[in-house]
């Protein structure tokens, strides 16, 4: 919403107050001012007349002039083809600031020049507002303007400064000046005079006007004839709003039709009388054909679209613009007003299809009060009697009911002072609610109040608390804490649990990622154990964006990839997120790691990303979270062999659940999704928040010594090495006491030595007893048959 | 009585000249062994007369005593002389780089996800989340936003269907709330990823985070809102900051507030980043609309309550100085080793 200092003039004196001030006080009550425009700019200027005019010597578009301008004749070189001697011109002097930059005293191609004869576009005027000979060339003013005169702009009405202004969508009410003048007044606390209007088009004669809806979307309709009116140029006051509106001046009467929409906010269109045979005006839907509008474009109307007719055939698109066949033009004799009421949502839907956004249709999108309408046609008619010469004018058709009924609220000094946190007394809200027109009765400290019409966001108390704060500052409110009963803030079970795994893999020197929950296609076919179906948006951003994931690990790998194009070196990144199916969402945390987790070079230590640090980064991780290393199994992996190496991945088992997957990526896939390297897993958070977990006991600790024996072996390639220390485990027993308190493999070893199939395994393990020292001879036996249950279960062969 | 000095002065002389433990332990064989002078010096004895003999023998027993002293304090002196020797060959080069952990990072919108969960928890909020996908009933009827609204367009949001969606803002979460926990006393902060029908620029992006919070019970005013505000302001920006309310409008807040904080780089003198003005806005708030209240199944008679909603890559971007909202989601290592600091 733009409105200017002069337009608010016209309603009130703001004499006293600075641009800046009122920037002040409206943006704090609401109005956000988010620009100030200067119409135009320019210091030390003055009117000037060009004495003499000559070509320049040295230049085949130049001329040299003498410029009086009052108190000296200055050689001024312009380069403008339409100067000539005995105009009226706007000078500016050395040392001139404009948009441009200072103007300076020097020789252009040899000739002195003292200045600069301006173009408006030069002094900063919006140059979608200037003809194309203003556009053009200087500006030349009037045969009387006063030579010598140094305020050229105020002298040309082009000093005006222009607020705009940012408003919320319930304050549209205040697209209208009008209603922007009394809330500016009520906001600067000032006595605000509109023009009367009331009843003006309640004039005329019968009438030959028809007028008709054939659709829900049109419920309301004024029309009226003014047989005759006077086309000419507006008055200077007009053309002066309009421009500082960003308006385009036409004519009178199309600027009638303008000035009415911009004072009141009700869109309405004048047409040609004598284009609309019959007078005949029916609103209807419904069509679907090519129509060129006033802008001289084809449009493809559709049967959702409102439109207006005559004899069956479009004339206007409803609310947004009209026909090119019935325009005013400089030869119109008499006019048919359309000031009518449409549905917001159908003029929304059609003006963002067409791609047509006027001043109309973002008045009627936004709302437009109830008696607009009427409003309206009354200015437009005492308008057009003062400035259009109007007569012959006929009585106003309407169609339709237009309802309506002053609304009441009450409230008490309580509500307000409850709503805010304040202590305001009677007569401050009593103020405000007088301020704002709203006819405040106080009775026992209960107010009622009556809302104008444009206030269409008045529904209760809490819309008068805030007025009553808006209007006195909220500088003035308190800061308090709410007072109420004591609560334990916590996170819950999930959410502790999610910090530890993120806390957790982060210090463990993984990057902590988010990536996009909406996914391609492609990704979604690559999900992960994904719970259930995915689920599509109905209409799609793009096809990058067009399904919501199962899956985290999609997205994670193109974070790799993205990391390893830029030699990002070693990255190791993870992300805990939750993904959505049909019928359900679920938390999962996944991790993709190459290159080497830890890394010191020069000293030769290195801990690399691969299937072990994987697979022991979630040991340690179930582990910390209460699910001992002994629940938990890592199994082949039979679940998905199209995305894991068959061969280096396992299912994560604790107990029947299969928590997830872990392992080297599959190489096709780390083909197809351009990463190197990569070791993953992704596992399902909600299993693991669900999974009984491990309360943290005490275990004294033994008093008796340990002793250590280490063994080597050769057993088949194939063969686990779990299964080998499950059955020495089975063997660990002294009198019934487990005296195997860890199995450490500390080698393994293929290759040379060792025959093609096999594998050379080392273990030390440790014995200890509670009850008493180990003797030898215990610890022997124990060994024994460790070393005979492996040879005879697992094929093992003892080395030296 | 002669020789005795004078094997005295040839000792002192070569134990002074001794350099190392091995020189020092044949000194000691050569002089007290059994076959040393000092032995050689009792075999004169016998030539003594018999009343000298006792002197004698005391003196030749003093030397022995004496001689081993010697040797042990030399000994204990080579000893620490070599030792100072061999830790001096032990020296290292400490500039060399540490074998240095690497830590890992946690993504700066978790960062400042935990920091303001951590800061409301501290003040007794209940932190509840929910699912991506809402029924628009919560999102956009509960929340006061009617039909023909646009974002409830299914051009304008991320529809599944007609009823379902991926939620606008995590208000969808408060009405959830609101509704399970009418009449009594609610709060709770919601955070949680939102979803929005707009091209990823330097400001903007189709999938951001929010953080919600919401309290309803008797008497919870605007100026009760002002003061929780200003605590976590002041919180995340420093203590020395401020904060200010413009009136503003989202329907499902009555009055409704936009919050700036004072300017945490020029601390309210106007610079670039506040645009000149010394103020940030941060985020919007309100009083709960009381359409919303009764909605939910609260009197808005008898309760009333207030809401803000915090953008959390905003916070975040004014904390940390962040540029483009489109580094949070490329997750460049580069950009992440910036936040390595995180408790």
């Amino acid at each position: 919403m733009k409105i200017s200092r002069k337009w608010l003039s016209q309603y009130m004196d703001i004499s006293d107050l600075t641009i800046e001030q009122l920037q002040e006080k409206i943006t704090n009550a609401g109005f956000e001012v988010e620009a100030i425009e200067k119409q135009s700019q320019g210091t030390n200027l003055v009117i000037g007349y060009v004495e003499e005019c000559t070509d320049h010597p040295d230049s085949d578009h130049l001329h040299c002039t003498k410029v009086n301008v009052g108190d000296a004749v200055l050689d001024v070189v312009c380069g403008a083809p339409n100067v000539a001697a005995g105009q009226k011109v706007i000078v500016a002097k050395p040392g001139a600031i404009l948009p441009g930059g200072e103007i300076k005293a020097g020789s252009i191609r040899g000739q002195k020049s003292e200045g600069m004869i301006c173009a408006l576009f030069e002094l900063g005027v919006d140059s979608k507002l200037l003809t194309e000979d203003q556009l053009n060339g200087i500006e030349i003013l009037p045969e009387d303007a006063p030579v010598g005169n140094t305020d050229p702009l105020g002298y040309l009405g082009l000093d005006d400064e222009i607020l705009d202004i940012g408003l919320t969508p319930n304050r549209s009410d205040c697209l209208a000046s009008f209603s922007m003048a009394l809330e500016a007044g009520a906001i600067l606390n000032r006595e605000v005079t509109l023009p009367e209007f009331d009843g003006a088009s309640d004039i005329g004669t019968s009438t030959t006007l028809k007028i008709d809806s054939k659709t829900d979307r049109c419920p309301y309709f004024l029309g009226k004839i003014i047989g005759s009116v006077k086309i000419k140029e507006s008055p200077k006051w007009m053309k002066e709003l309009l421009m500082a509106s960003g308006v385009h001046s036409i004519n009178n009467v199309v600027d009638i039709s303008n000035i009415v929409m911009l004072e009141t906010g009700q869109p309405m269109h004048f047409y040609d009388m004598d284009a609309i045979p019959n007078h005949e005006i029916t609103v209807a839907d419904g069509f679907d054909e090519d129509y060129t509008a006033l802008d001289g474009v084809t449009y493809r109307l559709q049967p959702e679209d409102c439109v207006i007719t005559n004899q069956g055939k479009p004339i206007g698109i409803a609310g947004i613009m009209g026909g090119d066949d019935s325009k005013i033009l400089d030869t119109t004799k008499g006019l048919i007003i359309e000031c009518a009421h449409f549905d917001h949502v159908s003029i929304r839907n059609t003006a963002r299809r067409l791609s047509l956004q006027t001043e109309a249709s973002v008045r009627y999108q936004k709302g437009i009060e109830p008696l607009a309408a009427k409003k309206a046609l009354d200015r437009a008619v005492q308008l057009l009697i003062e400035y259009a010469d109007a007569e012959l004018i006929e009585e106003t058709v309407e169609y339709g009911n237009n309802p309506y009924e002053p609304k009441e609220i009450k409230c008490t000094l309580n509500d307000i002072n409850r709503l805010l946190g304040t202590s305001y007394n009677c007569q401050q809200v009593y103020d405000i609610f007088e301020r704002l027109h709203f006819a405040p009765v106080l009775n026992n400290e209960e107010f009622t109040v009556t809302i104008p019409s444009y206030r269409t966001d008045m529904e209760g108390k809490a819309d008068l608390a805030e007025e009553v704060i808006r209007i006195i500052g909220f500088d003035s409110l308190p800061t308090t804490l709410p007072l109420m009963e004591m609560t334990e803030g916590k996170l819950n079970e999930k959410q502790k649990l999610k910090r530890t795994i993120r806390h957790y893999f982060a210090s463990q020197g993984l990057q902590d990622c988010i990536t996009y929950t909406l996914i391609s296609t492609e990704k979604k076919d690559n999900a992960i154990m994904p719970k259930g179906d995915a689920v599509e948006l109905a209409i799609p951003m793009s096809e990058e964006r067009r399904w919501i994931r199962t899956s985290i690990l999609p997205s994670l790998l193109d974070t790799v990839s993205y990391n390893q194009a830029r030699n990002n070196k070693d990255c190791n990144v993870f992300e805990y997120s939750d993904v959505s199916y049909v019928g359900g969402q679920q938390s999962r945390v996944a991790f993709a790691i190459s290159g080497q987790l830890q890394q010191s070079r020069w000293t030769g230590y290195s801990l690399p990303s691969d299937f072990y640090t994987a697979k022991g980064l979630i040991e340690s991780l179930l582990d910390q979270i209460g699910i001992a290393s002994a629940r938990i199994a890592f199994k082949e992996n039979t679940i998905d062999t199209k995305h894991f190496h068959p061969y280096r991945s396992a299912a994560i088992y604790i107990g029947k659940d299969c928590i997830g997957l872990c392992g080297q990526i599959h190489p096709s896939y780390e083909k197809q999704t351009n990463v190197k390297g990569v070791i993953m897993a992704e596992l399902d958070c909600d299993l693991l928040l669900s999974i009984k977990k491990a309360k943290v006991k005490f275990t004294p600790l033994s008093k008796y010594p340990s002793v250590s024996r280490d063994l080597a072996f050769v057993i088949d390639r194939d063969m686990p090495v779990e299964k080998v220390i499950n059955v020495m485990k089975k063997q660990g027993r002294v009198n019934k006491e487990m005296v195997i308190r860890n199995i450490e493999v500390f080698d393994v070893y293929e290759g040379e030595h060792v025959s093609e199939n096999e594998k050379s395994v080392a273990l030390s393990v440790l014995f200890q007893s509670d009850t008493h020292t180990l003797k030898d001879e215990e610890i022997n036996t124990v060994f024994n048959n460790i070393i005979a249950a492996i040879v005879k279960d697992c094929n093992a062969q003892l080395r030296g | 009585m002669n020789e005795i000095e004078q094997l005295r002065q040839e000792f002192n002389e070569k134990i002074s000249s001794c350099q190392s433990l091995s020189e020092l332990n044949d000194l000691r064989v050569s002089y007290l062994g059994k076959k040393g002078p000092v032995q050689g010096l009792m075999k004169l004895m016998k030539d003594l007369p018999k009343e000298e003999k006792p002197v004698f023998g005391q003196k030749v027993n003093c030397l022995k005593s004496e001689l081993s002293d010697l040797i042990d304090a030399k000994k204990v002196e080579l000893e620490e002389k070599e030792m100072l020797s061999k830790i001096e060959s032990e020296k290292i080069d400490i500039t060399l780089p540490g074998r240095k952990p690497n830590i890992g990072t946690i993504h700066p919108l978790n960062l400042m996800w935990e920091e303001l969960e951590d800061l409301f928890i501290g003040l007794g909020y209940q932190v509840i989340e929910g699912n991506d996908i809402v029924d628009d009933l919560y999102c956009f009827e509960r929340a006061n936003i009617p039909k023909d609204h646009p974002a409830r367009d299914m051009q304008d949001s991320l529809y599944i269907d007609e009823n379902n969606l991926l939620r606008t803002h995590t208000t969808a979460i408060q009405m959830v709330v609101l509704e399970q926990s009418a009449p009594n006393p609610v709060k709770v902060i919601c955070p949680g990823k939102v979803y929005r029908r707009d091209d990823d620029d330097a400001t903007h992006s189709h999938q951001f985070m929010q953080m919600e919070g919401l309290v309803v019970g008797e008497n919870i005013s605007l100026s009760d809102l002002k003061g929780t505000l200003l605590f976590m302001a002041r919180k995340i920006f420093g203590q020395d900051k401020q904060i200010r309310f413009r009136p503003s409008y989202f329907p499902f807040t009555e009055p409704s507030v936009e919050v700036d904080v004072s300017c945490h780089v020029c601390g309210g003198k106007g610079c670039p980043t506040c645009k000149g003005t010394g103020w940030i806005e941060i985020l919007g708030a309100g009083e709960v609309n009381p359409n919303v209240l009764k909605m939910a199944g609260y009197d808005p008679e008898k309760v009333s309550g207030f809401a803000f909603g915090v953008g959390i890559e905003r916070m975040a971007m004014l904390k940390y100085g962040i540029d483009d909202i489109r580094h949070f989601y490329t997750n460049d290592k580069r950009f992440a080793d910036e936040f390595k600091r995180f408790e």
